[in-house]
């Protein structure tokens, strides 16, 4: 595993401006994506876990800058992405992919499938008709599909097919980082590992860097070599996967540990959070989760914890 | 793929069409006959002012046209002439219907087609442009006068439009002049008024619609995909989100130019003067011509049923989920 960071990312926030009122008065800012570090290395998978709405999918959606940031920075290869320009956006597009939780609205429905991964090629001027035609049907094969299938539109797929198009797609213009934004998670069970299985192979055969978003944790367990945990826009926990899951430190790791169904749990106590995530709007003050931390103590309430290298490689933000 | 199935669908609709315009027509048939009075009354009050015997001349005048037949035999005869290609005489005009047609429907044709195109063009973009600005001023603003668009009735808009653009500014006439030649900018400009007293309503609506389309298409993930592959805003938009977003338009579009050449054209034309088959008809249903409001009713039947089917064999070539078979 080559050991040079790919990308990172430093103190990135995303805040999304509230208005009320008829005079559009600012409210406030939800702050989805809340000064968030962290890097990929070249071939690594990080994986990310939390809840819904803790900010996973908007932080994917900004590295692509399909939104803007609010502040930080997004190093790729050493090269700012936020202060690029329209044209050197467009060639970053090459570099950086993104697949999406539904299989069956990312492909447009009126495009045939083989268009459909063509496009990107089509745009970045990849090759001739000739090489296009044969490139498509490579990676049809790749990801195990019959190679009539690119006449075929979108509708006529199962779930898990459309799935593999949407991963030949983004494998089209041979981009090093994929974003992989729940790719399992509107999939049958079934399905999910033949899919998983799918990303991996890839991974090895490209040489690709994941960054894969999910809130399974034993699709995470299956896949990523180190994962962050995220609660309500900031980075909880940083940790390599053994470590992760062998020597959780923070309560809300610990939590979303005991409530994953595995095996070995029979007799272990589960820790259940109550309530839910409360509103970015307006995070409690001091720790954001010890409102339903079950560790809470006086000072978490009052002040932040800092995210701290526990170990070696693994951070923590916790007063524990 | 091939659309083999299309040639079968198409005769089977135009099957239906021939069935349906049968239906119609006897319907017209008979409705226009059950009324109290005759063609031959607006004769009759001319020449009983003259002295001459009305009973006379009522049974000779309807001696001529079979009127004097059981209407079973009227409808007959009338069917019979029809599949021979002969519409009928127009008492009104003195002359065939046919010809009478033949000198009316460009001044129709032309009122339609410009006000639909008008309408469908510039509605779309800005419905686009709309979508695309969501919640900006400029959005604001045309969702605004597209709500006041929609809800303006044609003939009063009609009357508007002359009280201003005629009447105070002379900007324009009035009155459609049938002198002009047909592909003159003169004939344009007599028909600027018309088209926009027709096409405002639909205009307002497609602003409407596309702009919605728009927005429901541009919220979907292969809208993120296409951005994330690296595709320009323009063909973002305009390739992936607008071809999409075509579909309930193009509907929409149709269903108002099946509805426009039965109601909104009948009134613009009486409202301009316009000499186009809705003024003929307007005209042939107070004289109570039967054959000519018999032939333009039916006329409308095949183009509203045409565009139905234009319509539907259309959708396969935008949706290619669509199938009939």
């Amino acid at each position: 595993m080559a050991n040079h960071d790919l990308l990172e990312i430093r103190n990135l926030k995303k805040y999304y401006s509230v208005t009320a009122g008829l005079l559009s008065k600012k409210a406030g800012d939800v702050k989805a994506v809340d000064g968030v570090s962290f890097t990929i290395k070249e071939r690594e998978i990080l994986g990310m876990v939390g809840e819904s709405g803790c900010g996973k999918s908007t932080l994917g959606r900004t590295i692509l800058r399909l939104e803007e940031p609010t502040a930080g920075e997004i190093l790729y290869k050493g090269q700012d992405i936020i202060r690029l320009d329209k044209h050197e956006l467009r060639e970053l597009r090459k570099e950086i992919q993104i697949i999406l939780q539904d299989p069956d609205a990312s492909l447009d429905p009126k495009m045939t499938v083989g268009d459909s991964i063509c496009e990107p090629l089509v745009i970045h001027n990849i090759g001739d008709e000739k090489a296009r035609a044969q490139k498509v049907a490579e990676l049809i094969q790749q990801v195990g599909l019959d190679v009539n299938c690119a006449s075929y539109h979108p509708h006529e797929f199962s779930g898990g097919q459309k799935q593999r198009i949407g991963i030949a797609r983004a494998l089209a213009i041979n981009p090093r980082l994929i974003i992989a934004d729940e790719p399992v998670s509107a999939l049958d069970v079934s399905i999910q590992a033949q899919i998983l299985n799918l990303m991996v192979d890839v991974q090895e055969e490209f040489g690709l860097a994941y960054l894969f978003i999910a809130h399974d944790l034993s699709v995470i367990r299956h896949m990523a070599h180190r994962v962050v945990v995220m609660y309500l826009g900031k980075i909880v926990e940083q940790a390599s996967k053994q470590e992760l899951f062998q020597n959780p430190l923070h309560p809300y790791t610990e939590a979303l540990l005991s409530a994953a169904p595995s095996f070995k749990s029979k007799g272990k106590q589960r820790i259940v959070l109550q309530g839910d995530v409360p509103s970015p709007l307006n995070p409690p003050p001091g720790c954001h989760f010890h409102p339903r931390c079950h560790r809470a103590m006086p000072i978490c309430c009052q002040e932040e914890p800092e995210l701290v290298e526990i170990s070696a490689g693994h951070f923590v933000a916790c007063h524990l | 793929m091939g659309k083999s199935w299309l040639r079968v669908y198409i005769i089977k609709r135009l099957i239906y069409a021939v069935i349906i315009a049968l239906g119609i027509l006897t319907i017209t048939f008979v409705l226009v006959r059950v009324g109290p009075s005759s063609p031959a009354d607006k004769y009759l009050a001319n020449l009983a002012a003259k002295g001459q015997d009305i009973a006379q001349v009522t049974a000779a005048i309807e001696a001529r046209y079979g009127l004097d037949k059981p209407i079973w035999q009227q409808y007959i005869d009338y069917i019979g002439n029809l599949l021979r290609g002969n519409l009928g005489w127009s008492f009104s005009t003195s002359m065939p219907v046919i010809d009478l047609i033949k000198t009316h429907w460009i001044y129709s044709f032309q009122l339609i087609l410009l006000s639909s195109i008008f309408a469908a063009v510039l509605g779309i973009l800005i419905g686009i442009y709309s979508a695309v600005k969501q919640y900006t001023k400029t959005d604001y603003v045309f969702t605004f006068l597209s709500f006041i668009g929609v809800s303006i009735p044609s003939f009063w808009l009609g009357v508007m439009l002359i009280l201003v653009f005629s009447v105070k500014l002379g900007i324009f006439k009035s009155y459609y002049d049938t002198a002009l030649p047909l592909f003159s900018l003169e004939n344009l400009k007599a028909l600027v008024l018309p088209v926009m007293t027709l096409g405002t309503g639909m205009l307002a609506g497609y602003v409407r619609y596309t702009r919605s389309s728009m927005l429901d298409n541009l919220r979907k993930g292969f809208i993120t995909t296409a951005r994330a592959k690296g595709l320009p805003e323009r063909t973002v938009i305009g390739k992936h989100a607008f071809r999409n977003a075509l579909l309930p338009l193009v509907t929409i579009i149709m269903f108002d130019l099946g509805s426009i050449v039965f109601g909104g054209a009948y009134l613009t034309e009486i409202v301009f003067g316009i000499p186009g088959l809705g003024q003929v008809s307007f005209n042939a249903i107070f004289a109570h011509d039967y054959p000519v409001v018999m032939s333009i009713t039916l006329i409308g039947t095949f183009m509203v049923l045409f565009i139905n089917m234009a319509t539907d064999i259309a959708y396969t070539y935008l949706d290619p989920r669509i199938r009939y078979d």
